[in-house]
């Protein structure tokens, strides 16, 4: 289960409407608490896909990036828990290209729809341990 | 003692743990201790006797494809981190 309130998932929202048409990116930081994912900040980061006109459809973390948060999170005794990324007018489900590049089992991977430039809603999945699929999680807002 | 910083979902084959200490004079070295103390990570680093495609190491912040690749000598001083590289898309 992911625990996101809803003043978090707000700013994801947000982020994903300011990165319209093209898709929208970012870390999840928090604990991992009974098997829970439990968001308590996020860090949105450039979407550096190479091809700017496969952005509408594409994302890709630079992992130098990454690590930066890494490190950032390590210093305020939380974690990288996760991915958030938008799908620019498509589901908020996990895709075959979110398969094909996905890492390892317990990152949670939150996606929001943004419909004509507007935040529909969002769904979370974790890649299952076989690596085969990814399955939803529930999002809880922790209220 | 040389350390690696564990990512968070790989903590679970680690017992939990953040951090673990390696020994060994290079990156490959290293990497391979770690998974002779935890076996199960194995799987979830490389794909045979390769790292996994998505799978980065970085030296006290240097990612290891701009130093020496795997063969990287590394110290008792140094701290590595392991980071993934995330892509997707509708």
């Amino acid at each position: 289960m992911l625990i996101l309130s809803e003043e978090l998932h707000q700013k994801i929202m947000a982020h994903g409407e300011a990165s319209y048409p093209y898709e929208g990116c970012g870390l999840l930081l928090g604990t991992v608490e009974d098997r829970q994912n439990i968001v308590r900040d996020i860090r949105p980061l450039e979407n550096v896909w190479p091809d700017e006109k496969e952005k509408r459809v594409r994302f890709r973390i630079d992992p130098q990036a990454w690590q930066a948060v890494e490190l950032e999170a390590m210093m305020r005794d939380l974690d990288v828990i996760g991915i958030f990324h938008s799908h620019p007018d498509h589901p908020p489900i996990a895709s075959p290209r979110d398969l094909a590049w996905a890492s390892w089992p317990g990152y949670s991977y939150l996606i929001t729809k943004i419909e004509q430039g507007v935040a529909q809603h969002s769904r979370s999945w974790q890649l299952a341990e076989d690596r085969e699929r990814f399955e939803e999680e529930k999002i809880n807002n922790g209220q | 003692m040389t350390t690696i910083r564990i990512p968070t979902p790989l903590r679970t084959y680690t017992d939990g743990q953040t951090t673990v200490n390696v020994t060994g004079s290079s990156v490959t070295a290293v990497l391979n201790d770690l998974t002779q103390q935890y076996p199960a990570l194995k799987n979830h680093l490389f794909d045979g006797d390769e790292l996994r495609s998505f799978v980065n190491v970085y030296v006290n912040k240097e990612d290891i494809r701009a130093l020496n690749g795997a063969a990287t000598a590394v110290s008792e001083e140094d701290a590595l981190m392991i980071v993934p590289s995330i892509a997707g898309g509708a």
